[in-house]
């Protein structure tokens, strides 16, 4: 409303709203942390969070391996494993692989374009912010002892009030529906950023793939989440107020939440996928020592497989029957889902090809996300044949396979993206002893569990039930893999170690330990809270792999159309905006990057502030009401207002009496 | 858009795809289209209805809008009550409903006078809603065997 | 909200953002992104309403009850609240102040009327016994029709805002950005009532319920 900024000429504005705190000053301590609007920050917040209920999670895996290592186990009874389950599954996608995507979004993405912080920096802290209270929310579930246990995909009408009357689905209903805003919240903002906030000549083509995956993970956030929303919002209603859009007794179809739910919960599996391919495409060509392989074809692929994905919904639904028309159709566009995926592989694997290959942690940790993640694809395009799915649905084949794509996949990634980004977070190494032996012992333990699935699921065990009998003969498979659970729970603890570790011994890492290619690594270690001193003016790919090694240009890079080697830098942002005849436009932006470019006078940063954190907490507040009384929705909505309000009469920046 | 896809493709591309150059990447090709030059006495009518030469709407431009719009509102009731049109209802009010649609997204939101991005944003999303949930309704209407 | 989720943009004279890498403005991009979102979250509903017709047990059903002169009203001011958004927009952004004030609180009026409507609609629909635990077609109505009026309802207290922001001078033809998302906001909530209006009523408004149904209040 009143951003102070330093365009035309703007006097400052009457209107204000009573600041009943001050506006946040200190640079340091607690409160800085929670008024923080800075893109790193709050990345290093959104990591230490998600790893926290990364632990959690594991614990709560941990429990179930040791239940079904052996036969007709009674240490955990059946309404607790159902508990288990639900939250293992729902931690694990929300609250663990989304934001640790997310916290590399916060931590890259800027980087990465050359900004010196994403689009809206108070929504991204009120993205946070909203995320750990929506976390909080949904675990504080255990505390009453009434977690949800509907299965994290919750199905209707099993999940109804008639069948499920305890408090465990309200908190996961409503603590999904707070996680959700913050996900769309999240998505918007880095969809303008990536789009908007490039730095001069950094064109969509010139982006690096992780950007580019961040962009269509976030198309899918943002279109993908409000079905979700919906779906939730339905059984919420359902489940509180006794409306029946799942009410088989009034003729509520059990089918539709099915059908709305996989309308979500397929583009999801993408939105978690898709961030640890973006990862992998940068580790990979770094430690290579060579180009990404098929920028194009792998650019191409991501936003392929971003708009397929919601297409193939219902081969999660294979055996409900949903007739041989609709199964054949969404069997054929399973398979073809495979194809985007797999030309990525083979990028990958091309960009190894003929590459002087340095096998760092990060590496290894890439490298075993393309086989596990191959494994873990090739049983998925099993599952799409419709009869053989028939045979493997709710199976722990479908266990395995899911287990292939985002453990083996999403968190292997993740875990080389740490090791790789690390040095540039913390301005320190990570130890690469303890690294590579972390890797073995993930990879390992993650095989020990996870390969025997196979076997157990074509073998008929059943998921979700608490216990077996003896003479089923899965006692010794199961006990294998209960065995790999705790190997990989022992590798996530030396990676702690390892942290702990290199903390004390603090071997500086320099501006640029990998021969980093992307703009990150031109900055120095952590980062300037600015960023960037200078907007970097980038002419191609790789930009700073090319500034280091120029004499590499020519071999890589040639166009054969005009013949000049490079094109002229920053005279198009944007091929888009180029069509449309506004080139002045952008040579005002230009100059107006030029004027950044005098130090430090011509960097603004945000104003810290605290309405984020007032606004999610009034939001967290009302879901709580939601479920218990009115009174408390109105205490929530009166501190709602206050944090909206408040946020928008408090400028962007107050007014420095003597600036400019 | 054209040249996005070029440029992506085939930017400053070396490698196994360094395809020969096609007429397709020539910086302006010919705009011909599905119906080469027929459609441009039509295209010019359209041009003339929305006034398409004006950047921004004039108030008087508007309150034309808003009329039309009050009067395909009008006609909407109005068939509602034509008892003769049977199953011709569904799609007429379809229809009438998409041109309310259009007006009020291409002049009262001014995708029409506005940067072809926001266009581009809100169609994909359109498309992709439409798309999931015709199938959906498609499934559910004609796949569905539990429901006899 | 948006109004003030304050971002780094610089204007030159013509009030054209000129610091983005694509020339456009960052909360115009987030407005049309989040309608793009939006487009989904009523495209569920809608399809929810579509997937229950003519599935409810019992009565009431949509020919008992819903009345289409009334909706034909408060349509038509939902519409005339669009065109004042519109008219507001164009002053605003001319910088003639004072019709951008008169404009913007017609808007606000139109869309309170609208709301009352509702309002009375709702009641007279708990009164005659449709109420959301009624039956499917009073749930999905209900909910609906009423998440669309919690977004009325929305758009009303922004416009509000936003209309003391214009008295006061804090919203002047330099920002009418943050006027003109709001103006999409309610444009898109206008759009989403053409669909509903068409769905729910024109074209279901004869449903009797499913064959074999129990009669409703007739």
């Amino acid at each position: 409303m009143q951003t102070t900024h330093p365009g035309p000429s703007r006097e400052p504005i009457s209107l204000s709203f009573p600041r009943i705190i001050p506006r946040p000053k200190s640079e340091y301590g607690i409160w800085s942390w929670i008024s923080t609007v800075d893109h790193k920050r709050i990345g290093t917040l959104y990591a230490v969070t998600s790893f926290f209920w990364f632990l959690v999670g594991g614990i709560e895996a941990l429990l179930m391996r040791v239940q079904l290592s052996q036969a007709d186990s009674t240490l955990i009874d059946p309404e607790m494993f159902n508990q288990l389950f639900t939250m293992h599954g729902t931690t694990m996608v929300f609250l663990v692989v989304m934001p640790l995507s997310a916290a590399f979004f916060n931590w890259l993405i800027p980087l990465q374009i050359g900004a010196r912080d994403v689009a809206f920096p108070r929504l991204n802290a009120l993205s946070f912010w909203i995320f750990l209270f929506g976390s909080l929310f949904l675990n504080f579930s255990w505390l009453i002892g009434d977690a949800p246990n509907g299965g994290w995909f919750g199905y209707a009408p099993n999940s109804h009030v008639a069948f499920n009357p305890t408090n465990g689905m309200n908190f996961w209903v409503i603590g999904l529906n707070i996680l959700g805003v913050a996900s769309i919240a999240a998505g918007l903002n880095f969809i303008v950023t990536i789009l908007n906030m490039r730095a001069p000549g950094m064109s969509l083509t010139k982006m690096p793939v992780f950007t580019w995956m961040t962009f269509v993970t976030s198309v899918l956030i943002v279109l993908a989440l409000p079905v979700l929303t919906v779906a939730l919002i339905q059984l919420q209603v359902d489940r509180l107020y006794g409306t029946h859009f799942y009410n088989t007794a009034a003729g509520g179809d059990p089918v539709l939440w099915q059908h709305v739910f996989w309308l979500f919960g397929h583009p999801e599996v993408y939105i978690l996928i898709l961030p640890a391919m973006g990862i992998v495409s940068e580790i990979l060509p770094v430690f290579s020592r060579k180009p990404l392989f098929g920028y194009s074809f792998l650019v191409f692929a991501g936003v392929a497989i971003g708009f397929m994905g919601w297409f193939v919904w219902s081969h999660h639904m294979f055996t409900v029957g949903l007739g041989p028309a609709a199964n054949s159709a969404f069997a054929i566009s399973t398979m073809a889902i495979a194809i985007p995926t797999g030309i990525k592989i083979f990028n990958w694997i091309g960009t190894m090809w003929g590459g002087s290959i340095r096998f760092s942690t990060a590496m290894l940790f890439a490298i075993s996300f393309i086989a596990m993640f191959t494994i873990g694809g090739l049983s998925g395009v099993m599952h799409a044949s419709v009869p053989s799915d028939a045979q493997q649905q709710d199976t722990y084949f479908v266990v395995a396979h899911f287990h292939y794509v985002l453990f083996g996949g999403a968190i292997m990634a993740i875990f080389g993206g740490i090791y790789f980004w690390w040095p540039k977070a913390t301005g320190y190494m990570l130890s690469e002893k303890l690294g590579i032996i972390n890797w073995l012992i993930m990879l390992i333990g993650f095989n020990l569990q996870f390969a025997p699935q196979h076997w157990l699921g074509l073998d008929g065990m059943p998921r979700r039930i608490f216990t077996y009998a003896e003479n089923m003969g899965w006692e010794n498979t199961n006990m294998i893999a209960s065995a790999g659970g705790f190997l990989m729970a022992f590798s996530v603890l030396l990676f702690m170690i390892n942290v702990v570790y290199s903390a004390r011994k603090r071997v500086p890492a320099g501006d640029d330990p990998w021969d980093g290619r992307t703009l990150e690594w031109s900055i120095s270690s952590p980062p300037p809270h600015y960023n960037f001193e200078k907007i970097p003016n980038v002419e191609h790919r790789d930009d700073f792999w090319f500034t280091k090694h120029p004499e590499l240009i020519a071999e890589y890079y040639h166009d054969e159309h005009s013949g000049e080697l490079t094109a002229p830098s920053g005279a198009q942002f944007d091929e888009d905006a180029a069509d449309e005849e506004d080139e002045h436009a952008e040579a005002h932006a230009e100059e107006h990057h030029g004027d950044d470019e005098h130090g430090h006078g011509g960097i603004h940063l945000p104003d810290m502030s605290y309405y984020p954190i007032i606004l999610a907490a009034g939001l967290t507040i009302v879901g709580a009401g939601l479920m218990t009384a009115v009174p408390v929705i109105i205490i929530g909505t009166i501190v709602l207002l206050w944090g909206l309000l408040g946020w928008s009469f408090e400028p962007v920046n107050d007014p420095v009496p003597d600036s400019h | 858009m054209s040249n996005f896809w070029n440029k992506l493709l085939y930017h400053e591309g070396r490698g196994w795809w360094d395809l020969p150059r096609t007429q397709w990447q020539d910086p302006n090709p010919q705009m011909e289209g599905p119906f080469g030059h027929g459609i441009a006495p039509i295209k010019r009518t359209w041009e003339i209805i929305t006034a398409a030469n004006y950047h921004h709407g004039t108030p008087w431009f508007y309150v034309l809008i808003g009329a039309i719009l009050s009067i395909i509102t009008i006609v909407e009731v109005w068939a509602f009550t034509w008892e003769t049109l049977g199953g011709l209802l569904i799609p007429l009010m379809l229809v009438l409903s998409i041109a309310k649609f259009i007006l009020v997204v291409g002049f009262f939101m001014h995708l029409k006078f506005d940067r072809k991005y926001y266009a581009w944003i809100f169609t994909a999303c359109m498309i992709i809603g439409i798309g999931i949930f015709v199938a959906l309704l498609l499934l559910l209407e004609y796949g569905n065997q539990t429901q006899q | 909200m948006a109004a003030a989720t304050g971002t780094y943009e610089i204007k030159n004279e013509h009030g054209e953002v000129i610091n983005t890498s694509t020339g456009l403005s960052n909360k115009k991009l987030l407005m049309w992104s989040f309608l793009g979102s939006d487009v989904m979250f009523f495209g569920s509903f809608i399809a929810t309403y579509l997937v229950y017709r003519n599935r409810s047990l019992v009565g009431p059903y949509p020919a008992d009850i819903l009345d289409i002169p009334i909706t034909s009203v408060s349509t038509f001011v939902l519409l005339m609240s669009s065109l004042a958004m519109v008219l507001a927009l164009s002053y605003i952004q001319q910088g003639r102040q004072k019709m951008g004030t008169f404009w913007i609180f017609s808007v606000v009026v139109l869309g309170a009327i609208f709301l009352l409507f509702q309002v009375y609609e709702f009641n007279h629909f708990g009164q005659v016994g449709l109420t959301p635990r009624t039956n499917l077609f009073g749930t999905t109505f209900f909910i609906l029709t009423g998440l669309h009026g919690a977004h009325v309802t929305l758009g009303v207290l922004w416009l509000i805002f936003l209309g003391f922001g214009s008295i006061k001078g804090s919203l002047r033809a330099d920002n009418a950005i943050d006027l003109e998302i709001a103006g999409l906001y309610w444009h898109f909530v206008d759009i989403v009532w053409i669909v509903i209006f068409t769905v729910i009523y024109l074209i279901s408004a004869r449903d009797v319920g499913p064959p074999g149904s129990v009669p409703g209040l007739h």
